[in-house]
């Protein structure tokens, strides 16, 4: 549990922001030079806010009115940073094991093997890092900082650095770690696929204060959040249990709060939880039931909130027992006569939804 | 490229002319001249230079030192030496010129020791020098081996039968004042300096004196350096041989030797 | 090969050059550590004032030391009476004042080498829970180690040919005080010891290129370890 309320001005803006965190993903998104990484920074101990508090587990490593500050080695924070920072001097078997002797009260064990596993990291053991890929090498740093037995780990866009092929790579055994080890992570990000895919809390930064905060599908559905909605590729966050299989076709049905969708075959049994991503420009708008329509996802809803327009398009939030974003142009709302409290069908197309496998803890 | 060569040319032009001295009109004279007798020579350059307006600069350093520099080219006019051996080295080599080598100024030998320990201990034959310096205590004195001053010292310690004592006691200086140095420092318990050295310090005293028939006489002799005789050397070098140094000669406790 | 006599002095002079490099390297590396890594108020003078023996002429370095350390002097009183070390006349001496000509090098090379590591990584130590001596003994240290080792070679190599400040401070006294540059200045006061003072000089020339290239090659090899390339 982190509680974090502090102060402290930092050049064109000053960071002032106040939030709690629990068990779980809570990722911190922003643009760049929003102050993610100064509210890590200060979680970690690396930089000192003006003003504050910050408690870890209960435990205050920060507060200005009564002067404490804990050094950074002794607040049990694990911290990922964008640049692997690996020691070039020590294998990789030896950078893993750095922090396992920090001394610590009841804090997570890890095990060495396990998280080797976890992470694909046996071949590599013994290699010194400059004999390893970019990819490899944020692998070992992401497992150095679990095995050191953190009670939080914090992570500052830990693949940004990397090309695409890389994020790819690393982003599954993210998930894994994230699902697998009981441990809070604040993963800073400004790339909205990595909060989707492995946060559970959503707070939003802007000019260094705390705009929204949130589960993930509500925060990602609203509209009023600019630095989310003005991206390309903003859309909505759903959660979801499998329902079933259909082994002709290839399909699989998800039931979720605002009925079923069809999605390509997703591995997992009936039951399994999982998390869909729909990007607003993916969704359409009907007025009526269409019929010889090759969308397989029609579903009833009501028009809740119009988002404003921005030149070509407008964002549109329809309620279909939960809060869906299409990104329509302003020729069609206007043409169809869109308002809210309309009834319109939302069309989904089944191969434009992301599924990330998200199996409770 | 005639102009590249003609700049060149100027430029080689300009160096040389800085380099070389003009013969004849010098108006500055260079005395190399040994550590303990520097400070006289300078006070009788002050007199020589208000008179006659030419400066005269003087370096100062160990007997041997300024030998080797001269016997290299250095361009000194004069050379004053402490011990008539170097003086001989430098005639052979026609580095000065003997035919006018003057004996100038005589020195005394002694004894001395930090203030605050200062007991009279006479350099008599097998005097306790040994037992004056204490369970590990050294004697300063320049190095027999080159030093002038040392050289004298360590005649007059064998000559008094004690130099096999002391021989590992040493404390062998560069030069003569710093062997002063290490005594006024009380660094050393006792130290072999010139009379006139002695003089110089406030913080050390003269506990004995070497009986003059213990060593060869201390001599300093001045020669002209043959390569860089000039007018105005000559003029400070009769000055130096002349009665009107001798007051300043006396005062600072050289014996003045040309009888005019 | 060697007379027993060029033995004694070149034996002295080793000795001298590492004991003089071995007590300043501990004092050099907390030196060049706290220029490199702290800021502190009046840090640019203490940054002057341990490069003065590099500027300073080498006897006055010597005479300070006379002053500092000798018999009578502030510090060397309080030795002497404390801990009955004493600098006067004796090897220790002449090894002080090779120590404290050299170490202005030494604080440099290691200075540099440690400037020149990455403070991120430093910093990621700590995040793993080093202390700051943690963090300097396991990652500062074993990563400025080519620099250490280059400073130190240096170090020594300007020991051995340290004069000016030796014969001011301790005199030069045979098996005592008389190292190679001593020795070869007694020599060259004495004329005719032409051959003599040629082989003393071929001698520390000799070990010098020696340390030069020893350590060249250990600088090499350490550093290609921490960087993993083969060597």
């Amino acid at each position: 549990m982190i509680r974090v309320a502090i102060q402290k001005k930092l050049g064109a803006f000053t960071l002032d922001v106040s939030f709690d965190s629990g068990a779980g993903v809570t990722a911190l998104y922003g643009v760049s030079g929003a102050g993610k990484t100064s509210i890590v920074n200060a979680i970690a101990g690396l930089m000192r806010p003006d003003a504050g508090r910050i408690e870890l587990d209960g435990v205050t490593v920060f507060d200005s009115t009564t002067r404490i500050f804990l050094p950074p080695e002794r607040r049990g924070i694990g911290y990922v940073f964008q640049e692997d920072r690996l020691f070039p001097h020590l294998s990789v078997r030896r950078n893993l094991t750095y922090g396992r002797r920090r001394p610590g009260e009841n804090l997570p064990q890890p095990s060495f093997d396990s998280v080797v596993d976890l992470l694909g990291l046996a071949p590599l053991l013994e290699r010194l890092p400059h004999r390893l890929s970019g990819g490899e090498k944020q692998r070992v740093a992401i497992g150095r900082a679990v095995l050191s037995r953190p009670r939080l780990l914090l992570m500052d866009e830990p693949l940004a650095n990397l090309d695409t092929a890389r994020r790819g790579e690393i982003l599954p055994f993210l998930e894994r770690l994230c699902r697998d080890l009981s441990l809070p992570i604040v993963y800073v990000s400004h790339a909205i696929e990595e909060i989707t895919r492995l946060a559970d809390t959503l707070i939003v930064l802007d000019r260094g204060t705390v705009v929204a905060a949130g589960p993930v599908p509500a925060i990602t559905a609203r509209l009023d959040l600019s630095p989310l909605i003005d991206r390309g590729d903003a859309g909505t966050v759903l959660v979801g249990t499998i329902e079933s299989h259909d082994t002709r076709y290839h399909l699989t049905t998800v039931a979720f709060d605002g009925g079923r969708l069809v999605v390509p075959a997703v591995g997992g049994p009936v039951g399994a939880a999982l998390r869909l991503r729909i990007q607003a420009r993916d969704v359409a708008i009907a007025t009526s039931v269409p019929t010889g329509i090759s969308t397989l996802n029609c579903l009833p809803g009501v028009i809740s909130e119009l988002g404003t327009g921005r030149q070509a398009h407008r964002d549109v939030q329809v309620n279909v027992g939960v809060p869906i974003l299409a990104r329509l142009t302003q020729r069609s709302i206007s043409e169809l006569g869109l308002e809210p409290g309309r009834q319109v069908t939302v069309l989904i197309k089944s191969v434009a939804v992301e599924i990330t496998d998200r199996s409770p803890d | 490229m005639t102009i590249l060569r003609a700049f060149r040319t100027a430029i080689f032009a300009a160096i040389v002319g800085l380099v070389s001295a003009p013969s004849g009109a010098q108006e500055n004279v260079l005395v190399f001249a040994a550590a303990s007798v520097a400070p006289a020579i300078r006070a009788t350059a002050q007199d020589f230079t208000a008179k006659t307006g030419v400066t005269v600069t003087v370096s100062a350093a160990a007997t041997s030192a300024l030998a080797q520099q001269i016997i290299r080219g250095a361009p000194a006019n004069i050379f004053i030496s402490a011990h008539p051996r170097w003086m001989s080295v430098l005639a052979d080599r026609g580095a000065i010129d003997a035919t006018r080598q003057t004996a100038l100024l005589g020195n005394e030998l002694v004894l001395i020791a930090p203030n605050a320990h200062a007991t009279p201990l006479d350099p008599a034959p097998g005097f306790a020098v040994r037992g004056a310096l204490g369970p590990d205590g050294r004697l300063a004195l320049g190095d027999p081996d080159h030093v002038p001053a040392g050289v004298y010292a360590k005649q007059a310690l064998s000559a008094l039968g004690v130099w096999s004592e002391v021989a590992d006691r040493l404390a062998p200086a560069g030069d003569v004042i710093a062997a002063l140095t290490f005594v006024a420092r009380g660094e050393a318990p006792l130290g072999i300096v010139y009379r006139t050295d002695a003089a110089m310090s406030d913080a050390v005293s003269i506990v004995g004196a070497f009986p003059a028939n213990t060593h060869d006489p201390i001599r300093y002799d001045a020669a002209p350096v043959t390569r860089n005789a000039s007018a105005a050397s000559d003029a400070f070098l009769l000055y130096l041989l002349s009665e009107a140094a001798r007051p300043v000669f006396e005062r600072f406790g050289f014996l003045f030797l040309p009888r005019t | 090969m060697l007379s027993p006599l060029e033995v004694e002095i070149v034996l002295l002079s080793l000795r001298v050059g590492f004991w003089a490099v071995l007590v300043g390297l501990p004092i050099a590396i907390a030196a060049a550590w706290l220029l490199a890594r702290t800021s502190f108020p009046g840090k640019a003078v203490v940054d002057g004032v341990l490069h003065l023996p590099l500027v300073v002429p080498p006897v006055i370095v010597g005479y300070t030391l006379l002053v500092l350390l000798g018999r009578q002097g502030v510090i060397g009183a309080f030795l002497d009476n404390v801990f009955g070390i004493s600098f006067a006349f004796n090897w220790k001496g002449a090894a002080v004042a090779s120590g404290v000509m050299a170490f202005p090098l030494m604080v440099r090379a290691i200075r540099l080498s440690i400037e020149a590591i990455d403070r991120r990584i430093e910093t990621a130590a700590r995040t793993l829970g080093a202390s700051p001596l943690r963090v300097f003994a396991t990652i500062t240290l074993p990563l400025a180690l080519p620099g250490i080792l280059s400073g130190t070679v240096l170090a020594f190599a300007r020991s051995l040919g340290e004069f000016g400040a030796t014969i001011t401070f301790v005199s030069n006294i045979p098996g005592e005080t008389r190292t190679l540059p001593l020795a070869v200045f007694s020599l060259m006061q004495v004329p005719g010891t032409e051959a003599a003072i040629l082989r003393l000089v071929l001698i520390s020339i000799a070990i010098a290129l020696a340390a030069l290239v020893v350590s060249e090659y250990l600088s090499r090899r350490v550093a290609a370890r921490i960087r993993g390339t083969p060597s």
